[in-house]
């Protein structure tokens, strides 16, 4: 792993302003994504050459502020304090300097050597907004660079300032003071630091005074547990209620204040304002029909349902194709094995096991590799940011921020791409929430085991009986996300504020490298977690060896009549459902087949085939006790693939077993409700 | 401290609140009095005392959606209704 790197910088800037596009311009397809230690975000790395020297460029996640509230917004002044990138590359979006002029300030605060890419300057001219580059740059005293973020032919000045950037030592420094007051308590805990605490640099001292004033959670959590702290948080405290009595403000407004005013006045010098931006633009026409009160919520509707149908439509002829191919790989295994006279056991360990179990689950690609081309489109263009506004209002009142809406729905198509979704929402508690009730949105794959018991049960109510079990489980979840918020998520709220950014066209190398990285991380679970879990699926369905795969003999048979029992309040009390249930892990259409193979009925795809299952099941269930077996099927333990992906974007075992435990728990107390309840109101 | 109470409560009677304010408006924040955090959060973005702020969509529900400097921001309406301001 160890490479030599000429140059290491860093790409950091507000939301929405071209960042991700200049990194993927940067550097293409030799990206490297993983998780920033010990937390949730994702940390992209990338490398590039430029005049035979190789840079590594880290993309750090995109933010108004320096300053941290929560542990996850460390990870900027972490990177930059600590691992020392040799040059930090704000990117900034000329439609909005002023805005993203407060960053910049941060940045020049904390001592980086920072160079500015100024992005989008052809359509700042074209509302009307002329800034002078020239100017700036030397107010400011750092390199700005004016370039297109799409265009690589845009970068050689950006190189060449970054290479200049990284020789100089020179500390940028700028006009700004906060003023007699301010400068006074930021001396006096400078001062108290410089006598206490060596491990921080002259240099940085008046950064971490002001992160202090400012309440900064990185800062605290560094000194928190140094023997001096408490006199330190005395001496803070004291500045910041001095100060709100002086100013009458709270201290972070009179810091931002003192910023913003220093900002204007660069505004002023550089920003030349034309009149024709009075015009409604292209994005406001749009808005007007997209966020309008009452085409909104239609429109999104329309939306949604092109997005499923595109996906399904799109993604079936690719199953099957992958299904064919795995067909003929696991029928050439077969013959080939065979020819090597393989021992029975393991000719069945890569039959069913490995290619049964991930290649079910590989079957998945089309779906997740589509599905996130679109989310990537929506994204990428700023709808998602409308949807989040239209359906906050309704998202709101369940606890849960407008963003996680779309999680939700995807969660209908199936609940992998859906928790995988969930990296739109910002913070930690919206993400989890979202994560913990998505598997009760009924997936695609539940729907053939419905199908099979309202074929057999319920053929006159068929819609009606499928149409309910939707709808408990959105109750399900609404309920469940009102109980976590109660419980477990209380100190934390997340207030809704989220910027509308202009509607831009995306990258087709943005969408694809996005999509990309999705797919890849699921192959990558395919080969690890889920092939683990296939593994110990097949030794349960085989074990002792000889008997038939996943008969009443075998040790998944054996733990099905053991545990049968547990069910029979519920209604099924016959051997096959537990085991049927063990291997709806699996993926939950698996159900199905099981039920085949366990009843003997050979091939239930054919008309007869499913008429025959269906006598059989008529023999083990009443049309209550087949009710509550789909409830069950609706809410137990999420397949195997969905637990892997909690397990990934929760970075614990922790939020897997816990949704192991309770949606299990969950359903059967819900089927236990409806078949008792059902048989004392008699339906039995 | 007193003085300090009456005069915050005179400061928040003589304002409306964000959701008051019709579409077109301009606005001079007088005062924010969302939680710490978020009150951090709006300064950042622009949103403090003293800031001036334009009202590009307010309907009857759901949250409203403000321009700050050159952007538009969507707040949610629980907290637009913690931040007071008067038209210029």
């Amino acid at each position: 792993m160890e490479k030599k790197y000429n140059l290491v910088i860093g790409l950091t800037g507000n939301p929405n302003v071209g960042k991700s596009t200049l990194f993927n311009a940067l550097t293409g397809a030799k990206q490297h994504v993983g998780n920033w230690p010990g937390k949730t975000i994702e940390k992209k790395q990338g490398e590039f050459t430029f005049q035979n020297k190789k840079i590594r460029v880290v993309d750090l996640p995109g933010s108004y502020s320096l300053t941290a509230y929560t542990e996850e917004e460390t990870i900027t002044s972490d990177f930059i304090l600590e691992e020392k990138p040799d040059v930090v590359v704000q990117i900034i979006d000329a439609q909005n300097l002023e805005r993203n002029l407060f960053m910049t300030i941060q940045l020049i605060e904390l001592g980086a050597s920072l160079v500015i890419a100024l992005n989008m300057v052809n359509l700042a001219e074209k509302q009307g907004i002329v800034i002078n580059t020239k100017e700036l740059s030397t107010l400011l005293n750092v390199p700005i660079i004016p370039i297109d973020a799409r265009k690589k032919q845009s970068f050689d000045d950006l190189f060449k300032a970054i290479f200049k950037k990284a020789k100089s030592k020179e500390k940028i420094k700028i006009k700004l003071t906060y003023g007699i007051e301010v400068n006074d308590e930021l001396e006096k805990i400078k001062n108290f630091l410089k006598e206490k605490e060596v491990s921080i640099k002259p240099k940085e001292l008046n950064w971490a005074a002001l992160k202090l004033l400012e309440n900064d959670y990185r800062i605290e959590q560094k000194l928190a547990k140094k023997p001096y702290y408490f006199g330190l948080k005395s001496l803070v405290e004291r500045g910041i209620v001095h100060l709100n009595n002086v100013f009458n403000k709270d201290i972070n407004a009179i810091l931002a204040n003192t910023r913003y005013g220093f900002i204007k006045g660069l505004g002023r010098e550089v920003i030349k304002r034309k009149k024709l931006y009075q015009r409604r633009n292209f994005s406001d026409k749009i808005d007007y029909f997209l966020t309008n009160r009452f085409l909104g919520i239609p429109l999104f509707l329309i939306v949604v349902w092109l997005m499923f149908q595109t996906t399904f439509k799109f993604s079936a002829p690719l199953m099957n194709g992958i299904e064919t191919l795995l067909t003929f790989l696991g029928r050439h295994m077969f013959s080939l094995l065979e020819k090597w006279q393989t021992p029975q056991w393991s000719t069945s360990l890569i039959i069913d096991g490995i290619i049964g179990g991930v290649g079910g689950v590989l079957v998945f690609i089309p779906i997740i590799g589509i599905l996130f081309l679109i989310i990537a489109l929506l994204e990428d263009s700023g709808y998602m940011a409308r949807v989040a506004y239209i359906m906050d209002k309704l998202m709101h009142r369940i606890g849960l921020h407008g963003k996680a809406f779309i999680p939700l729905i995807l969660g209908f198509g199936c609940n992998v791409p859906a928790i995988m979704a969930t990296r739109t929402l910002e913070t930690k508690k919206d993400r989890l929430l979202t994560i913990l009730i998505n598997p009760f949105m009924s997936c695609g794959a539940r729907l053939p085991v419905y199908a099979l018991f309202v074929a057999a049960f319920f053929s006159a109510y068929q819609g009606w009986i499928i149409f309910s079990l939707y709808a408990l489980g959105i109750i399900v979840a609404i309920v469940m996300g009102l109980i976590f918020k109660k419980f477990f998520f209380k100190k934390l709220s997340s207030p809704f504020a989220i910027e509308l950014p202009p509607y831009r066209w995306p990258t087709l190398k943005g969408l694809l490298i996005h999509v990309w990285e999705r797919v890849w991380i699921f192959i990558k679970k395919a080969g690890t977690i889920i092939l683990a879990f296939s593994i110990i699926i097949w030794f349960l369905a085989s074990f002792p060896f000889g008997v038939d795969y996943g008969s009443q003999e075998s040790l998944a048979g054996n733990i099905g009549k053991t545990i049968s029992p547990a069910f029979k309040p519920l209604g099924f009390e016959n051997w096959q459902s537990p085991i049927a249930l063990i291997f709806g892990f699996v993926a939950k259409e698996v159900v199905v087949s099981t039920f085949g193979t366990l009843y003997g009925v050979d091939d239930i795809e054919n008309e007869t085939g499913t008429s025959s299952l269906s006598n059989a099941l008529q023999k083990d269930f009443t049309p209550l006790s087949a009710y509550a077996f789909m409830v069950f099927i609706l809410l137990y333990i999420p397949c195997m693939a969905v637990l892997a992906v909690i397990k990934r974007e929760t970075n614990s075992w922790k939020w897997p077993l816990f949704v192991v435990f309770y949606t299990t728990v969950l359903a059967w107390m819900f089927a236990f409700i409806i078949y008792q309840g059902g048989t004392l109101l008699g339906l039995g | 401290m007193a003085r300090q109470f009456i005069n915050k409560n005179i400061k928040i009677m003589a304002k409306k609140s964000l959701i008051q304010f019709k579409q077109g408006e301009k606005v001079k924040i007088g005062y924010v009095t969302c939680g710490r955090n978020f009150r951090n959060r709006l300064c950042e973005l622009g949103l403090f005392d003293g800031s001036d702020i334009e009202i590009i969509k307010n309907d009857e529900f759901g949250p409203i959606i403000v321009k700050i400097f050159d952007s538009k921001i969507a707040l949610g309406r629980g907290e637009a209704a913690k931040i007071y301001g008067e038209k210029i």
